[in-house]
C-alpha cells in the first residue's frame, strides 16, 4: 500500500528547487514571526522582572529629586533633596501597602578617585524592611548589620570586587573619614544592587548629620492591588514626587509598541507573501499535473481524495518551513536579542527574546493553519479536474 | 452473445457537443449490447466519435440523451445528470482504463503506481493483485523502477496492471498502442487478448489500426457518430 | 545602547557605560515636560534596574585613556588597547609561575585567574614607545589601582595610583612619590619581599611619604611587583621568544 502522504511527499521532491525556495520563504517568515512573538513576551517578562527585582512598585522622592537621583553618580548629588522620615507613618497606614522602606542616598566626593576625584555613593537603609522588600538578596559572605546604628556596611558583589573588600575588612567613607566594617557581601543579582554600598540608615544619618532625613521611600503593594488608587492619595502629599513603576512600565511599553507594530507589520507582510508563494507553487504544480490528476479520477480517486493529496502537499511545505523557521529563531535568538538591544531606547536585563514551548507550539499551529487555508483553493481546483478534460487535453495536443 | 449476461447496453445514446456556434453530433442514437467476456474493438476515422462513445460507455461523461445500463442496472436515461462524484463511484466499481499516454505518476515506482488505485478504493481480496499482475504481465523485475527508466511497452503494461488491480468488470482501452511500435503494439493486444480469454474480462478497445482491431472477437465501426457491426 | 562588548570588559565599565547612557538620555532630549519625565524614568531604570548579564571579573582600565595617555606619554600620537588574562595566556601553570615570582599567592575575589588585564601600547607614529598597565590591589580601606608606565624595554618611566581610599591617599598619589620609581626595572623589584616588606637595592630606597599608611605603601609595592611580573609574562617574554 502507498499512502496519500507518500504520494504528496514524493511529488514535492519532483521540483526540488521550487519546493526548496517556497520552503525558504515560509521558514524566513516564520522565523520573523517567532522572533517577534518571542520578543513580545520576552521583553515584557524581562521588564517585569527588572521591576520586580527593585522590590517596590512605587517610589516616593522629595520634589525635584528623581532627576538628581538618576544623575546622583554623575553630578555628585549636588541637588539631593530630603524629606522627613515621619512622612512614612501615614503612608504605611494605607490599606494597599504591604511593606514600606526608607532609603537615604548620599553621594560623597572622593578626591582620590581618578584625576579629578569621583563620587562614592552610599545607601542608608533599614535592613529589616529592605530585606523583606528584596527577598531575592543572598549573601556571598557574612550577613546584614548587627545593629540599626552599627558602623558597618554590606556591599554589592561588584562594589566589593572593585574595592577588593571581604567580610572583616574596613572601608573609609571619603569626605567624612569614617571607618566602617564590612559585615556582608551580597551575591550577584544582576541589578544595580551589585554596585551599591549599603549602610544602616541611622548610621548614615548620623554621619551626614541629617537625622530624620531620607531621600526615598520604597513602597511594596499588596498582591493584586491596583496601584492607581494609592497613587492618587500619594499625589496629595506635599513636596514629594511619585514614581510609579507601573507608569514606568507603561511608558516603556508604549515606546516599544511603536517598534512592535512596525515589526509585526513586516512579519504579517512576510506571511502574506509566503502564503501567496505557497498558493502559487501548489497551483502551478496542479496545472502542470493536470492530466495526471485527471487520470487519478479514472483509477478511483474521489474529488475529496485529490483535495486531500494537494492539501497534504501544502501542509508538508508549511509544516517543514515552519519547523525550520522556528529552529532558526531558537538558534539565532541571541543575535536577535543583540539586534533588538541595538535599536531599542531601553532594554531590560535578561533575555529579550523568550521562545518557550508554548510559543513554539502556538506558532507552529498558526503556520499550519495558514498552510491549510493556503491549500484550500489549489486543492479545490485540483479536486474539480474531470478525467474527461484531462483526456481531451491529450487529444488537443 | 446468446445466453451471455449483458455487461453494457445502450439505447439511443447521443452526445452533442457545442463548439463555438456549431453543434457537433458526435454520437448519434447508438444502441448496442456488449456481453460479459466480449472483446470489442471500435475502429473508425478521426472525428468519427469513437472516443466519445467509449467515454460514454465508460461513464467518463454524461450523454446528451439516451440510455445506458451496466450489468442490467440503469445508469443514464432517467434524464438526470450524474455528478462527478457519482460517476467516480460507478467507474471504480466497474471499469479499468488505459490510454494512449500511459499517465503513470513519474515520482512513484512501478509497483507504487500499480498500488495507487488501492489508496483510494479497494475491493476485497485485492491485496496481492499488484504483484500477481506484474508477474502475469512479465514486468515484475521492473517493480522498483521509476516509469522514466522503463520502455514504452513496459509502461503500458504497468498502466494495464494499474487498471486491473481493482478487478474491473470492463477494461476500456483508448488507443492503447498509439504510442508504440508495431512489435510492441502486437504484444500489448496479445496481452489484452489473453486477459479476455483466461480471465473472461470484457474489453472495449478503440484503435485506428484494422490489423489490431481484428484481434478482437467483435468489431464495431464508427462513422459520423453511428455504429456498424463488422465481421471479425 | 549598551552592547555586550562594553560589558565584557569589566563590571565597573559596564556600570559606567550605563551611567553615561543615562546622562546622554538626560542631556540630549529636548526639555518639554513630558519628554523630560520620560527621560528621567528611563534614566532611573538604567541606574536602578539595569542588569549586566555578562559577569566577568573586574579589571583595571584607565579612567580616561585619551587624556591619561597624553599625560603619561606627551610625545605619543596614538595607542592600542590589548585585553588579556592569565587564563587566556597560560592558565594554571602561568598562575603558579606568577605566584612563585611574586613570592605570594593570588587571593580574594579580585585576584583570580580570569581577571582581565588591559595593556595600553603607546605609539609615536608607527613606532611603539612604551606601555601603560594597571592592576588592582587590595588596600587598607579599599581597592588601589596601580598603573606603571614602561619603556619598550621594560624600564619604569612612571608610576601612578589612579584610585585609593585612604586619609593619606594624597601623599601616595603625589607625583613626588611616583618619581621615586623612575628608572626601576623588574630586576630591582625581584629583591623586594612582598610577604615581609623587606627590600634591598634600589627598591629599599623608595621612601614612604605617609608612614601612618604603611599597609597601603606596602600594597602599592606589591602591586608594582605584580604588575611588572605580569608585563614580563604577557609582553616581554613573548618578545624574547
Amino acid at each position: 500500500m502507498i499512502s496519500k502522504f507518500q504520494v504528496a511527499y514524493k511529488n514535492l521532491l519532483r521540483k526540488k528547487v521550487r519546493s526548496l525556495l517556497t520552503l525558504v520563504g515560509i521558514a524566513l517568515s516564520s522565523w520573523v514571526l517567532v522572533s517577534l512573538l518571542g520578543f513580545n513576551q520576552g521583553y515584557e517578562t524581562s521588564l517585569n522582572r527588572d521591576i520586580d527585582n527593585m522590590g517596590f512598585q512605587i517610589m516616593i522622592m522629595a520634589k525635584g529629586c528623581p532627576y538628581e537621583a538618576a544623575t546622583l553618580m554623575l553630578q555628585g548629588g549636588a541637588g539631593l533633596r530630603y524629606m522627613k522620615e515621619s512622612i512614612m507613618a501615614d503612608i504605611a497606614k494605607e490599606p494597599e501597602v504591604e511593606q514600606i522602606t526608607p532609603i537615604l542616598m548620599s553621594a560623597l566626593f572622593d578626591p582620590n578617585k581618578g584625576e579629578k576625584g569621583g563620587i562614592a555613593g552610599y545607601f542608608g537603609i533599614d535592613a529589616k524592611t529592605f530585606a523583606e522588600l528584596k527577598p531575592f538578596l543572598r549573601f556571598k559572605q557574612g550577613g546584614w548589620f548587627t545593629a540599626p546604628d552599627a558602623r558597618e556596611v554590606v556591599m554589592g558583589y561588584e562594589a566589593a570586587e572593585l574595592e577588593t573588600r571581604e567580610v572583616g575588612d574596613m572601608i573609609l567613607m571619603p569626605e567624612k573619614n569614617v571607618q566602617l566594617k564590612v559585615v556582608g557581601i551580597l551575591e550577584r543579582t544582576g541589578t544595580q544592587d551589585d554596585g551599591t554600598i549599603f549602610v544602616p540608615l541611622k548610621t548614615l544619618q548620623k554621619v551626614l548629620n541629617t537625622p530624620e532625613d531620607i531621600t526615598t521611600i520604597g513602597i511594596k503593594l499588596k498582591k493584586g492591588v491596583d496601584s492607581a488608587g494609592l497613587e492618587e492619595k500619594l499625589y496629595k502629599l506635599p513636596d514629594v514626587q511619585i514614581v510609579s513603576l507601573t507608569q514606568v512600565k507603561e511608558t516603556i511599553m508604549k515606546l516599544i509598541s511603536t517598534a512592535k507594530v512596525m515589526v509585526l507589520s513586516i512579519a504579517l507582510i512576510a506571511i502574506v507573501i509566503s502564503m501567496v508563494g505557497v498558493i502559487n507553487t501548489i497551483l502551478t504544480s496542479v496545472w502542470e499535473r493536470f492530466q495526471e490528476i485527471g487520470i487519478l479520477k479514472t483509477i478511483g480517486a474521489m474529488p475529496g481524495d485529490v483535495f486531500q493529496l494537494i492539501w497534504i502537499e501544502t501542509l508538508l511545505l508549511c509544516t517543514t518551513g515552519g519547523v525550520l523557521g522556528i529552529a532558526l529563531a531558537l538558534f539565532l535568538s541571541k543575535v536577535t536579542d543583540l539586534a533588538m538591544r541595538a535599536v531599542l531606547p531601553y532594554a531590560p536585563g535578561g533575555g529579550l527574546v523568550m521562545i518557550d514551548t508554548r510559543l513554539v507550539l502556538l506558532t507552529l499551529a498558526g503556520i499550519i493553519c495558514i498552510g491549510l487555508v493556503s491549500g484550500v483553493y489549489p486543492a479545490w481546483r485540483a479536486g474539480r479536474i474531470r478525467p474527461l478534460e484531462a483526456i481531451r487535453g491529450e487529444a488537443g495536443r | 452473445m446468446n445466453g451471455k449476461t449483458v455487461a453494457i447496453e445502450t439505447q439511443g445514446l447521443t452526445k452533442i457537443y457545442t463548439r463555438g456556434i456549431e453543434q457537433v453530433l458526435s454520437v448519434n442514437e447508438v444502441s448496442l449490447k456488449i456481453a460479459q467476456g466480449d472483446f470489442v474493438s471500435v475502429i473508425g476515422p478521426s472525428g468519427s466519435g469513437k472516443t466519445t462513445l467509449t467515454n460514454l460507455l465508460g461513464c467518463l461523461d454524461n450523454p446528451t440523451r439516451g440510455e445506458l445500463a451496466l450489468g442490467g442496472r440503469q445508469i443514464f436515461g432517467s434524464g438526470k445528470r450524474l455528478s462527478e462524484r457519482e460517476l467516480t463511484r460507478i467507474r471504480r466499481e466497474t471499469f479499468g482504463y488505459i490510454f494512449q499516454n500511459f499517465y503513470l505518476i513519474p515520482t512513484l515506482t512501478v509497483l507504487e503506481n500499480v498500488l495507487l488505485p488501492l489508496t483510494f478504493y479497494r475491493k476485497p481480496g485485492t491485496e496481492s493483485e499488484a504483484l500477481r499482475l506484474l508477474g502475469l504481465l512479465g514486468i515484475d523485475h521492473r517493480k522498483d523502477h521509476l516509469p522514466g527508466e522503463i520502455s514504452g511497452g513496459e509502461m503500458q503494461r504497468v498502466a494495464i496492471a494499474r487498471a486491473m488491480v481493482n478487478r474491473p468488470e470492463v477494461l476500456l482501452a483508448d488507443e492503447p498502442t498509439g504510442n508504440l511500435d508495431t512489435k510492441r503494439s502486437t504484444e500489448i493486444v496479445q496481452v489484452l487478448k489473453e486477459l479476455n480469454q483466461t480471465a473472461g474480462l470484457t474489453i472495449v478497445m478503440v484503435t485506428h489500426n484494422p490489423e489490431l482491431a481484428r484481434q478482437a472477437n467483435r468489431m464495431i465501426e464508427m462513422r459520423d457518430g453511428r455504429v456498424t457491426e463488422m465481421q471479425a | 545602547m549598551r552592547t555586550a562588548l562594553m560589558e565584557k570588559r569589566s563590571g565597573s565599565a559596564a556600570r559606567g557605560s550605563r551611567k553615561r547612557a543615562a546622562a546622554i538620555v538626560l542631556s540630549t532630549l529636548p526639555a518639554s515636560p513630558s519628554v523630560k519625565r520620560l527621560a528621567l524614568l528611563l534614566a532611573f531604570l538604567m541606574l536602578f534596574a539595569g542588569a549586566s548579564p555578562a559577569w566577568a571579573a573586574v579589571g583595571c582600565d584607565l579612567n580616561d585613556p585619551d587624556r591619561d595617555v597624553a599625560r603619561l606619554f606627551p610625545e605619543s600620537t596614538g595607542y592600542k588597547t590589548v585585553y588579556t588574562s592569565i587564563l587566556k595566556k597560560g592558565g594554571k601553570p602561568l598562575l603558579a609561575q606568577v605566584e612563585k615570582r611574586l613570592g605570594d599567592t593570588f587571593k580574594g575575589i579580585y585576584e583570580t585567574i580570569d581577571v582581565p588585564y588591559t595593556i595600553y601600547e603607546i605609539f609615536t607614529g608607527t613606532k611603539k614607545v612604551g606601555y601603560i598597565h594597571g592592576v588592582n590591589q587590595k588596600g587598607q580601606f579599599g581597592g588601589i589601582q596601580v598603573f606603571v608606565v614602561l619603556t619598550v624595554d621594560g624600564q619604569m618611566r612612571g608610576f601612578y595610583i589612579q584610585k585609593m581610599t585612604s586619609q593619606y591617599a594624597a601623599k601616595l598619589r603625589d607625583a613626588a612619590f611616583g618619581r621615586q620609581f623612575a628608572g626601576l626595572t623588574l630586576k630591582d623589584f625581584e629583591q623586594y619581599d612582598v610577604a615581609t616588606g623587606k627590600a634591598a637595592g634600589k627598591v629599599a630606597g623608595i621612601k614612604n611619604p605617609a608612614p601612618e599608611a604603611e599597609a597601603d605603601f606596602r600594597a602599592a609595592l606589591r602591586a608594582t611587583k605584580k604588575n611588572l611580573i605580569l608585563m614580563d609574562e604577557f609582553v616581554f617574554e613573548e618578545q624574547k621568544r
